[in-house]
């Protein structure tokens, strides 16, 4: 019973601390501040799916997490190449 | 804590996060930061169907929502001119 309670109060605090993060991708002023933002708030929630696999004990959701993380690689890279270069795609 | 009230405070986290992420896709002015509010919303959006079980749903959201309409809407604003975008 007790490490469940502990999983729940790590997964809150994450929560917490991509609320904090959400609130800096509101209020930055230029972009990259934002992209950052999003980056940092991806990464959170991932660990935070991966609590909740752990704690609801099914094993199957925690391919999300996986998932999520890969793709939101992918976004990142496509906004800062944006932002870089003012051109996306592959070549 | 037992997990009826841990269920709620997810719910409550997830409700600011989607309202807050959705009122700031539609005001900002800037279209990349614009763009950037819709990616936070997707994954706020992937959050909620990942905690109402249904992980399935959850995966077809962050594809589409985290690679597919990032890089589809950056496509879309590189080919439009520059006066729309306010750097």
């Amino acid at each position: 019973m007790m490490p469940e309670s502990l999983f729940m109060g790590a997964m809150i605090l994450l929560f917490l601390s991509a609320t904090l993060t959400m609130i800096r991708m509101l209020i930055g002023p230029t972009i990259p501040d934002r992209v950052v933002a999003l980056d940092a708030l991806t990464t959170t929630t991932a660990g935070a799916m991966v609590l909740y696999g752990v704690i609801t004990e099914q094993a199957v959701i925690i391919d999300v997490a996986l998932v999520y993380a890969v793709l939101s690689y992918i976004a990142t890279l496509y906004i800062a190449r944006y932002l870089v270069k003012r051109r996306v795609g592959l070549a | 804590m037992n997990f009826e009230n841990f269920f709620w405070i997810l719910q409550i986290f997830i409700a600011i996060g989607l309202v807050g992420s959705s009122i700031a896709a539609i005001r900002f002015k800037n279209l990349i930061a614009a763009v950037i509010a819709m990616a936070v919303f997707s994954l706020a959006l992937s959050v909620e169907f990942y905690v109402l079980q249904a992980p399935d749903v959850a995966i077809a959201e962050a594809g589409v929502g985290a690679g597919l309409t990032t890089a589809m809407y950056l496509l879309a604003i590189k080919n439009t001119t520059d006066e729309e975008v306010v750097e």
